[in-house]
């Protein structure tokens, strides 16, 4: 099978299971969610208080689980990382910050499409011109720099993360906060939730499908390779959309499951998202697939998008149905402006140090 | 059906693009792509080289001061995925 073949099944896989988990009780066009998923297990957590999003999702336990189990069985696992953690935190932090104003990941942008919600059409034109400023960069000399060997305990960190949230899921102690009403109180049986997860992680590590990736090479090397993965999603997710929910197709922009239709907020949002996204060298479930098997920067990756979450629903800058806040924008364009300037720092650093170590190399030569 | 083929890596995306370059204006056949499977569980950017040249690219790499992470053979065999790979055994 060639691969662009391989990654068109791959991402159907993930794009089925997404419209399956729709079926089965997860929120509209939310079958998978990165975002909204970490941002439900921040809330679980007492992390912030909107009470309408706060679920401990199975479907993220399962992808730790599943990229992890895979990653040990084929040798994939290796503990790295050092690699600009701080700014990888930040970068997590605001990428999660675009995702709410814009409401959801590239993932959840893609599975929206597949549903009919046209408002996801305009967060993809924005999610590709932040990855056009990122590609930018990356043709400047943009790098986080090289990951390094680390502890291997460190590698299991995000695994046993997933175990005590499981725990949590299963015992319900009183301290674990779980929505009653709205998206958070929605959600597929936490068996089949867990399972198809798990598959999903063990396509997502086997295929290193991201959603930035797809779109960067396409930009950066003229190659379509990741990009059949996207549109495997794609096509399977609107497929079963329109056999398993089809009462819930909709094409158009107004009255979509948790979207809005401000239209510059939902681009300049996936801008933020798109732009974060080039600049970590991954999306957020790349990075969540990353840290399950042992990338311990793409974990701290992961930790910036929980914080990024919580202060989100803390500071009122998530958007909802009913529109855009006016923190959520404020918030916006300082992310684009923090993380553009962090990345002309990093560039402007590599340069010097470039230049030092050739400078260095000629007086020892 | 075997496919048999060199990449090289770098550790950096613009030095993928300073390789190419490069490679082009010197008449060599060069193509980016992702890193394959084979080599890497990363999603990075590799250029494909005709294998037969490759000690000519690394003296040119070394000179030119171009820098690059590594070279790497790889070989794509039909049947060898890691999923095959158990249900044969």
């Amino acid at each position: 099978m060639s691969g662009k073949r391989k990654m068109f099944i791959y991402g159907g896989i993930v794009g089925l299971i997404g419209a399956v988990l729709m079926k089965l009780g997860n929120p509209g066009n939310m079958g998978i969610c990165i975002a909204c998923f970490w941002r439900d297990i921040a809330g679980a957590l007492g992390l912030h208080r909107a009470e309408v999003v706060q679920y401990i999702r199975p479907e993220i336990i399962g992808i730790i689980f599943g990229s992890f189990i895979i990653s040990y069985i084929t040798g994939d696992f290796k503990v790295k990382g050092g690699s600009s953690p701080l700014i990888r935190f930040v970068l997590g932090f605001f990428l999660m910050i675009g995702a709410l104003v814009f409401l959801g990941c590239p993932l959840r942008m893609i599975l929206r499409l597949a549903n009919g919600d046209l408002n996801a059409l305009v967060g993809l034109v924005g999610y590709v011109a932040g990855i056009f400023i990122g590609v930018q960069f990356l043709k400047k000399g943009y790098t986080l720099g090289k990951s390094i060997d680390q502890p291997k305990i460190a590698g299991f960190i995000y695994p046993i993360i997933a175990v005590i949230l499981l725990i949590f899921l299963v015992v319900r102690p009183a301290f674990i906060l779980f929505s009653s009403e709205g998206p958070g109180s929605m959600a597929a049986p936490i068996a089949i939730a867990l399972v198809l997860g798990a598959v999903v992680g063990i396509a997502l590590q086997r295929s290193r499908i991201c959603t930035a990736g797809g779109f960067r090479d396409l930009i950066l090397i003229k190659d379509s390779y990741f990009l059949w993965g996207l549109i495997g999603i794609f096509v399977f997710a609107l497929a079963g959309n329109l056999i398993l929910n089809f009462d819930k197709f909709h094409l158009g922009f107004i009255e979509q499951p948790v979207a809005h239709t401000n239209h510059l907020w939902n681009f300049l949002g996936m801008v933020l998202v798109g732009l974060c996204s080039v600049l970590l060298g991954g999306c957020p479930i790349r990075q969540t697939i990353l840290a399950s098997e042992g990338d311990t920067d793409a974990g701290v990756t992961v930790l910036g998008l929980i914080a990024g979450a919580a202060f989100a629903h803390n500071f009122g800058l998530a958007s909802s149905a009913k529109g855009v806040t006016a923190n959520g924008k404020f918030a916006v364009i300082i992310g684009i402006l923090f993380v553009l300037i962090i990345a002309y720092g990093v560039i402007v650093d590599t340069r010097k140090s470039n230049s030092k170590s050739k400078k260095e190399v000629k007086i020892n030569g | 059906m075997e496919e048999f083929y060199c990449v090289v890596t770098f550790h950096v995306t613009q030095h993928a693009l300073i390789f190419e370059n490069f490679m082009k204006k010197n008449n060599i056949d060069v193509k980016l792509m992702p890193v394959p499977r084979q080599v890497s569980s990363s999603c990075g950017t590799a250029a494909k080289i005709p294998c037969d040249i490759e000690e000519d690219v690394k003296t040119l790499c070394i000179k030119e001061d171009i820098p690059i992470d590594d070279f790497h053979h790889v070989i794509n065999k039909k049947g060898t995925s890691w999923f095959s790979k158990y249900i044969t055994k």
